[in-house]
């Protein structure tokens, strides 16, 4: 090699040199590559002492378990409840059409507390409900069904899967989770309203008559609202304002960046309430049980009956 | 020492000699051509407005909650930022001393009246086969129906020497040379329609067609090699093959095509990210004669050598396995926590409201950085009248990559779908490209 070609080179190598160190320097910032731990919630006793705290464990753990079979199995019949549990289920709903996430997500009544909070006082009832009853109170109302055995292995493993999710906080303490959003109950209801809301927010998934949307199976995806495959008028979820604070936090799903659904923040405390005075009162299966609820304590405003 | 002064002075002679030629292709290769154009005509105002619906032009140069046309919007380079500029007929900052000849040799050539050439995030190598009538058109609907925003151009954010604008004159020598539109007149007069719209105005390849090693669109219209339209990655974004073959369009009807340019969805599927632009600037505008005959036109550039004319999708296990509670396959449980609840234990979503990962060919692209950044980003559908509500998906960052990396493995290849392997590493390079997108510049405007 000449002395000039070796010179050439020297100086076209330094020359592709510093443009790739001005592109190095154009990507030398750096952030994590990779996603931080789940956030840590606090976890306070019953005087609301900050105790421990609790990360919403991830289903990918449960396989692993001794009784994984079983957590697994609970988890799939709050999923998939209509189709599973057919004879229990009356109307389209699956637990997990109102606890949303799996019910892993606040304010849309998780079940993240349920296992170290029932038994507990519910003045629906006027007595101490333990959680079996209150799962069963879900299929009687919101699935408009009939409840299952006690020790039947569906209620065993729905609780197995709510036990899992409590992982290990002791009865008394909670996890700072909200069951619902805050929900101004002092506004007054417009229906009027509350029906254009709903044809703008609602009806493209659960559809103009409420109807709901089903899959290739027949499966609901998205539940009907009202008419007989709807819950009925026991349900929570049938009085305004229980319905109100679901809707605000909850709804529309995919409407924004809301993790983990893009669910709610669209509309307000008056349009909530509006849209759900409409829903909730259009024709919906009776509760016959009725005749025992609130029988000694105060009904709320927005009971049904 | 004599040699290295002879080759030292060789090479400058040499620079110089090309940067000569750089700098004076405004006055041989690309030179002007005025014309006098009625801008007050109302009709030629009309077919402008439409056609510049057609090219797409909000898109670049609207930015997010800025005024109508006046720029500012980043594209990302792997040089660095390219910020769009002031298209108003604002004189002092946008373009109201355009002559026509300026605004042609601008849109269609790639040059600036001050002689310097465009960048080709300005596709001008599509719009160099616009019709002078619509140019005219175009031209006469700027200069007199849009309102004048006072806003200054932000320089781009390249370092020296990339910054330098004289090379471009050497690459557009290279890549963007006049040319005018060819119709295959053995086709209908509305699959050519078709043709000039895709290959013109709407500028389909800019992102649809694979670029080469000098970041030129590989072919500007159908040939042989079939590499038109065949999908390409840009921006962290792969835009899907459009040809009618197997991971391309061969699944997709007409009407399907029509529905999704003009709606942003169809009853399997939904535009997003860049596409969902588009759609909303772009083709929800566009007349049904027109969105037909880009369908047509589509369906029919044939399929690649070597790649199926039929839509590639093998039989479906991944429903039986997931209904009967069956996650033992990689990816499975972590997509019924994170995924199910939208889209659905048979991956079929719901119609118009959450689009399908069964048969959807973004899922399985060859190329999966679309579903990575739709997956850890997010994304939207386009707005139109058509539907009442436009869904969004949120992004999943709060995922590990190697969870993310798991699900779409599964989904890559659940329910009949054939896709290759995506990596933690993918997912994570994905993550550094996000966090690291421009901000979109909207400056403030002076007058209103």
């Amino acid at each position: 090699m000449t002395k000039s070609s070796r010179i050439t080179l020297s100086v076209l190598a330094t020359a592709i040199l510093a443009s790739m160190a001005t592109l190095a320097v154009v990507h030398a910032r750096h952030t994590p590559d990779d996603a931080p731990p789940t956030p840590a919630l606090k976890v306070k006793d019953s005087q609301g002492t900050v105790v421990g705290s609790y990360r919403i464990p991830s289903d990918s753990q449960i396989a692993a378990l001794p009784d994984g079979k079983e957590i697994l199995y609970g988890k799939r019949l709050l999923n998939e409840t209509a189709r599973l549990l057919p004879t229990h289920v009356g109307d389209g709903l699956n637990c997990n059409s109102c606890h949303l996430a799996e019910g892993k997500l606040g304010a849309a009544g998780p079940y993240i507390n349920a296992y170290n909070t029932y038994p507990t006082f519910k003045s629906r009832a006027g007595r101490k409900v333990s959680l079996t009853e209150r799962i069963n109170g879900c299929f009687q109302r919101s699935m408009n069904g009939v409840p299952l055995a006690p020790d039947s292995r569906e209620m065993l493993a729905m609780k197995a899967y709510m036990k899992w999710l409590a992982q290990g906080v002791p009865t008394g303490d909670k996890v700072d989770v909200v069951n619902a959003g805050k929900i101004d109950t002092s506004l007054v209801p417009d229906p009027v309203r509350g029906k254009q809301i709903y044809g703008e927010q609602c009806a493209s998934c659960h559809g103009d008559s409420g109807e709901g949307m089903k899959d290739q199976f027949g499966d609901y995806i998205f539940p009907p609202l009202w008419g007989n495959d709807s819950y009925n008028i026991g349900a929570g979820m049938a009085r305004t304002y229980k319905a109100a604070a679901f809707i605000k936090y909850n709804m529309p799903l995919a409407a924004g960046r809301n993790k983990p659904l893009g669910q709610g923040g669209v509309l307000t405390d008056q349009d909530a309430v509006d849209v759900a005075q409409y829903f909730t009162h259009q024709p919906r299966p009776d509760f016959p049980g009725k005749i025992n609820d609130w029988k000694n304590q105060k009904k709320p405003k927005d009971a049904r009956y | 020492m004599q040699k290295l002064k002879v080759v030292l002075l060789a090479s400058l002679a040499l620079l110089a000699i090309v940067f000569l030629v750089a700098i004076s292709t405004p006055y041989w290769f690309a030179r002007k051509h005025d014309a006098v154009v009625d801008i007050h005509n109302p009709a030629l105002i009309k077919k402008g407005a439409y056609l510049a619906y057609a090219a797409d032009c909000a898109a670049c140069h609207t930015a997010p909650h800025g005024r109508p046309f006046a720029g500012g919007l980043a594209m990302q380079t792997p040089m660095g930022t390219i910020y769009s500029t002031n298209i108003t007929p604002d004189k002092k900052t946008g373009i109201g001393n355009y002559s026509y000849g300026d605004f042609e040799r601008a849109v269609r050539r790639g040059v600036r009246p001050d002689g310097a050439a465009l960048y080709p995030a300005m596709p001008y190598v599509s719009y160099a086969v616009v019709r002078d009538q619509d140019v005219k058109a175009l031209y006469a609907y700027f200069m007199s129906s849009i309102k004048p925003v006072e806003q200054r151009n932000k320089p781009t954010t390249m370092p020296w020497p990339l910054s330098m604008r004289w090379p471009m004159a050497l690459w557009q020598l290279m890549y963007a040379r006049p040319r005018a539109f060819v119709p295959n007149k053995a086709q209908s007069p509305e699959v050519q329609r078709g043709a000039y719209l895709v290959e013109g105005l709407e500028h389909c390849g800019a992102c649809h067609t694979p670029r080469g090693i000098a970041f030129q669109e590989k072919a500007l219209h159908d040939t042989s090699s079939g590499v038109y339209l065949s999908g390409s990655a840009l921006e962290g974004w792969y835009a899907k093959d459009l040809r009618n073959e197997g991971l391309g369009l061969a699944g997709w009807s007409d009407h399907e095509i029509v529905d999704f340019l003009a709606t942003g969805r169809t009853d399997r599927t939904a535009a997003f990210g860049s596409m969902a632009e588009v759609i909303s600037h772009s083709t929800q505008h566009l007349s049904d004669a027109d969105l037909q005959a880009i369908a047509h036109y589509l369906k029919q550039l044939p399929a690649r050598d070597g790649q199926s004319p039929h839509p590639i999708l093998g039989v479906d296990t991944t429903t039986a396995k997931l209904r009967a509670g069956d996650y033992r396959a990689s990816g499975a449980t972590e997509y019924v926590e994170h995924c199910s609840e939208c889209h659905r234990l048979d991956g079929r979503g719901a119609p118009r409201v959450f689009p399908a990962l069964a048969g959807n060919s973004i899922v399985s692209a060859e190329d999966p950085s679309s579903l990575i950044q739709v997956t850890l980003a997010g994304g939207g559908m386009a707005k139109t009248p058509h539907d009442r509500m436009a869904f969004v998906m949120p992004g999943f960052k709060q995922l590990k990559n190697r969870d993310i990396a798991d699900i779409l493995n599964f989904i890559r290849n659940g329910w009949g779908n054939r896709g290759s392997q995506v990596k933690a590493r993918d997912v994570a390079r994905m993550r550094q490209l996000i966090d690291h997108e421009p901000l979109n510049y909207v400056p403030e405007a002076h007058n209103d």
